[in-house]
């Protein structure tokens, strides 16, 4: 099953801030709704522990998380993969780090998820929801991080 | 209706099931019941995947958790000359645990033994496996372009597995051309799974004597034996094979899944035994599945409703494996019954098998080998051509209706129909319908624009595989057996080569055996599912138990009855030519004073049975001259709502032709059953994939079974034409609902739509499909 999304969030901090937040993997790897843990490997490889709950298939996914930032364009790309309960999800996520000239920042995403297993049988509608809920939840975490 | 159960007189009889105390009470005995000291369990890991090659499987963290006592994968499987399992009909073969990539989502990938269900589980999540995606095949038809070949390890490089054919090519194709009036139609029968509320399971362990006991629920014991010496290698005498009391089959426990091997090699392996008990998600995503057929289906006919010729070429979608129930020589199953119960002048009949990252199966659900998929279409497409001829469906059936004066009837697709009398059943359903009632009430509702439909099915079907120059499985001929021990007071013990898995055998085995011997049914146990004690047979799936099994009790009974005849002469001081069995006794022929019970004869046989040899048993195999031919008339009446696509099932009539009735009560218990089915298949149940080969209906929620809620109220009647080659004349019934009635109800639903210029719509008959087909209809009128 493939589920796009995209969407963008207007950070109260300035673009470098938000720029040096978006390639620490500690800190990504602790936005992601759900998180029950997070283990960085390297400065652009970290390990997480998220809780899943998609209609009846509750349960915890592990999930790895490579960041790939560009400086020049101030594009961070992201894979995660992994899965737990016998499903699977790959996802694919960009953001470019905009700066709008108001002393905050833009932060354009988009992102696509493809899953596989008990997850993947829950339905389209369903599916779709709760991903779009957690991908825009995470971004949102990005946020009210660099808010706070 | 007599209940009584009494000695002699015993067939027809609605005694009650013998074994229903146990069922009710809780106290039957499933393999899941079954525990023996020190036993493991076993959990599989299964891939999420529909197609991928597996790069590393890594066990190490599984290995640590604890309870945990090892985790086998298949190359280990592999090494030890286990990695594949031949497929039912031994035309194929299938991965036990994958090997090199995974085919469908959900396939056995390792095994975790351990000591608890629970830690077998952690294991399970503990096992990492490294997989590549690779490109999906999700349908019979992107198969076909061989574009990705799912199955290098076959010496042909190609998705299609085999191309089937039937009956006279150029002759249909000639008779089609000529013919003034044709129709034609792809009539999908969707995949659906039998979904037993028992999933399937096993407990292994080997003896002190070093011999494998394998509890499982299996429909074939035998079979399962024989299979495992040849795939093992280990001695067949060294297997001792037992089912007992199954929680439903329906085809699903004939197959040998891999976890069964993966419980074995473990208990061999480890020394201890192990159980293992699939849950429903592995049920219903990787045991056999059902149908799968796409038909495409063309009948010519003249104007006035004679049909010319029928051809019907099939796409078959068999999943990944070629694990499809079929006799060796039969890869299309019984396909050929595709002409139905109508004279065709000329037919011809094809089925292409095709490749599919889908789970394997193909299994004869309810069904005796493919025939549901050909009722079906038959009987869909003779509703579409009556509706081209602006003819009434019944009068189009009645006047193809192959006829009662030309059975034994030769199908143009190779089959002799042993009996019936179709016009007989179809009246005797038109009369307890009011047809003609129905007709005037939908044409009143019609004008004001209510949708109501009659659909109707006329079917026949084509069970008990089978005669041993045609049937096998694995080479092993397809006949049935049985043995009877007749104890000195007149009781006794009958075991057969089939295996009950809620048709109630122990209760009408035993009326046979005391119809045959004028004894009380009540005191003759049946046993059966030990291979040590049993018979063998080819086990209970296909409408063969009654056909076959059935045969052989009653000819096992009339060897009993003439060795008895010895000794009721001895008892009555005459010649055993003098002796006849009358009344269901033995009497001097003409001197009916002058009898000997069954009862008094058995125990003459142990006390008394001067120079015979003591004793009163018999063995008999039974290899049937021929298939039997059940058929009957099912009718649907449903109204539609034309707002909401609901479709309500208003009456439902089945009227079937089993031949002789052994136990009128359970005939009618096995009906209302497999009515439920099909209303099932035909509204609710299919197993669909996405694009990604992700199976969506993993479950009860997503795969419904009806409950007593949404079932139809069944109304049921019957005639009766014996099969003339049968002993007793019975041919089998707990199929026919399955095989007949999603017909009726599609039809039903296609001609309440019918004023819309609705033609076909595919199973199942949701109500968003029923909402979509109105819609759609008023689009095309505005």
């Amino acid at each position: 099953m493939d589920l796009q999304y995209s969407g963008e969030e207007k950070i109260a901090a300035s673009p470098a801030t938000v720029w040096a937040f978006v390639q620490d993997p500690e800190k990504v790897g602790r936005c992601l709704p759900e998180v029950v843990d997070v283990t960085v490997q390297d400065p652009t490889h970290v390990d997480a522990v998220v809780q899943v709950a998609v209609g009846p298939v509750r349960g915890r996914f592990k999930l790895k998380l490579e960041l790939i930032p560009n400086a020049a364009s101030r594009r961070i790309d992201m894979k995660v993969s992994g899965g737990g309960f016998g499903s699977v999800v790959d996802l694919t996520a960009g953001a470019d780090v905009v700066d709008p000239g108001d002393g905050a920042t833009l932060l354009k995403w988009s992102g696509q998820a493809v899953a596989r297993g008990p997850v993947a049988a829950i339905g389209g509608r369903v599916l779709d929801a709760q991903a779009r809920k957690l991908i825009e939840q995470a971004f949102a975490n990005v946020r009210q991080q660099l808010s706070a | 209706m007599s209940t009584e159960s009494k000695p002699g007189g015993s067939l027809g009889v609605a005694m009650k099931r013998k074994e229903d105390p146990r069922f009710i009470q809780g106290k039957g005995h499933y393999v899941d019941d079954i525990s023996m000291p020190g036993m493991l369990y076993l959990a599989l890991v299964r891939s999420p995947y529909s197609h991928a090659e597996i790069k590393s499987i890594d066990i190490s963290e599984a290995m640590k958790v604890p309870g945990v006592k090892a985790v086998i994968t298949g190359k280990d499987l592999e090494a030890a000359g286990l990695g594949w399992l031949p497929t039912f009909h031994g035309l194929d073969k299938q991965m036990v645990l994958a090997i090199g990539k995974v085919l469908f989502q959900y396939q056995e990938v390792a095994a975790v033994f351990a000591e608890t269900r629970g830690a077998a589980a952690d294991g399970v999540e503990a096992v990492q496996v490294d997989y590549a995606p690779l490109p999906v095949v999700a349908d019979p038809f992107a198969s076909k372009t061989d574009k990705v070949i799912l199955r290098p390890d076959r010496e042909a490089k190609t998705n299609h597995i085999f191309h089937w054919e039937v009956g006279d090519k150029d002759g249909t194709a000639r008779a089609l051309a000529a013919s003034p009036k044709r129709i034609s139609q792809r009539i999908w029968f969707q995949r659906c799974h039998p979904a037993p509320l028992e999933p399937c399971g096993c407990v292994a362990y080997f003896d002190t004597m070093g011999r494998l006991q394998f509890h499982v629920t299996s429909q074939a014991p035998h079979v399962y034996r024989t299979a495992l010496a040849i795939v093992t290698g280990i001695p067949e005498d060294k297997i001792h094979v037992m089912s007992p009391d199954l929680g439903g089959g329906f085809g699903n426990k004939v197959p040998i899944y891999p976890g069964y091997v993966c419980a074995i090699v473990g208990a061999l392996k480890i020394g201890r035994p192990v159980k293992w008990i699939e849950t429903r998600t592995e049920n219903l995503t990787s045991t056999g599945f059902a149908r799968d057929y796409h038909m495409d289906v063309e009948i010519g006919a003249t104007p006035d409703g004679r049909v010319t010729a029928l051809h019907v070429a099939t796409a078959a979608d068999h999943g990944a494996f070629d694990a499809a129930a079929d006799p060796s020589k039969y890869p299309a199953g019984m396909f050929g019954i595709v002409t139905g119960s109508y004279d065709f002048p000329t037919a011809h009949a094809e089925v292409d098998a095709y490749f599919t990252n889908k789970a394997p199966g193909g299994i004869a659900y309810r069904c005796s080998f493919r025939v549901t998929e050909a009722s079906f279409a038959i009987e869909r497409a003779m509703d579409i051509l009556a509706d081209e001829l602006k003819i009434d469906p019944v009068e189009l059936r009645r006047k193809n209706f192959v006829r009662k004066d030309q059975f034994p009837y030769p199908s143009r697709l190779g089959f002799t129909y042993d009996s019936g009398d179709y016009h007989k059943t179809l009246d005797t359903a038109l009369e307890a319908l009011g047809y003609q009632a129905l007709l005037k009430e939908q044409a009143e509702k019609r004008a004001k624009g209510e949708l109501m439909g009659i659909g109707f099915s006329t079917f026949t079907e084509v069970v008990g595989a089978g005669p041993s120059k045609h049937f096998d499985i694995l080479g092993i001929k397809m006949f049935d057996s049985a043995e009877i021990r007749i104890h000195p007071t007149g009781a006794g013990i009958v075991r057969a080569g089939t295996k009950s898995q809620g048709q109630g055998h122990e209760t009408t085995w035993a009326q046979i055996v005391g119809e045959e011997l004028g004894l009380d049914p009540q005191n003759i146990m049946v046993e059966e599912g030990d291979t040590d004690t049993a018979p063998y047979g080819l086990g209970t799936y296909a409408s063969r138990s009654t056909p076959v099994a059935g045969a052989a009790i009653a000819m096992a009974a009339r060897r009993v009855r003439e060795k008895a005849r010895k000794v009721a002469a001895h008892l009555l001081e005459a010649g055993e030519a003098d002796v006849e069995w009358k009344d269901y006794k033995f009497q001097v022929k003409g001197v009916p004073a002058k009898s000997v019970t069954m009862k008094e004869v058995a125990f003459a046989a142990y006390t008394n049975m001067a120079q015979n040899e003591p004793g009163l048993e018999a063995t008999y195999y039974y290899d049937p001259p021929n298939m039997t031919f059940p058929n009957g008339t099912y009718v649907a009446v449903v109204d539609v709502d034309r707002e909401t696509g609901e479709v309500k099932v208003r009456r439902f009539l089945a009227v079937d032709d089993c031949g002789t009735i052994i136990n009128p009560m359970i005939v009618e218990g096995q009906i209302h059953g497999g009515l439920t089915e099909g209303f099932a298949i035909a509204f609710m149940q299919e197993i669909q994939y996405d694009s990604e080969g992700n199976n969506l209906n993993t479950n009860f929620t997503d795969y419904l079974v009806p409950t007593s809620l949404e079932t139809p109220h069944w109304e049921t009647a019957k005639t009766i034409t014996p099969s003339p080659h049968h002993p007793i004349g019975a041919k089998g019934v707990g199929e026919s609902p399955n095989v007949g009635s999603p017909a009726a109800f599609v039809n039903a639903v296609v001609d309440a739509l019918s004023p819309l210029g609705v033609r076909h719509i595919d199973m199942p008959v949701t109500r968003d499909k029923v909402w979509r087909a109105i819609r759609d209809a008023e689009a095309r009128k505005t």
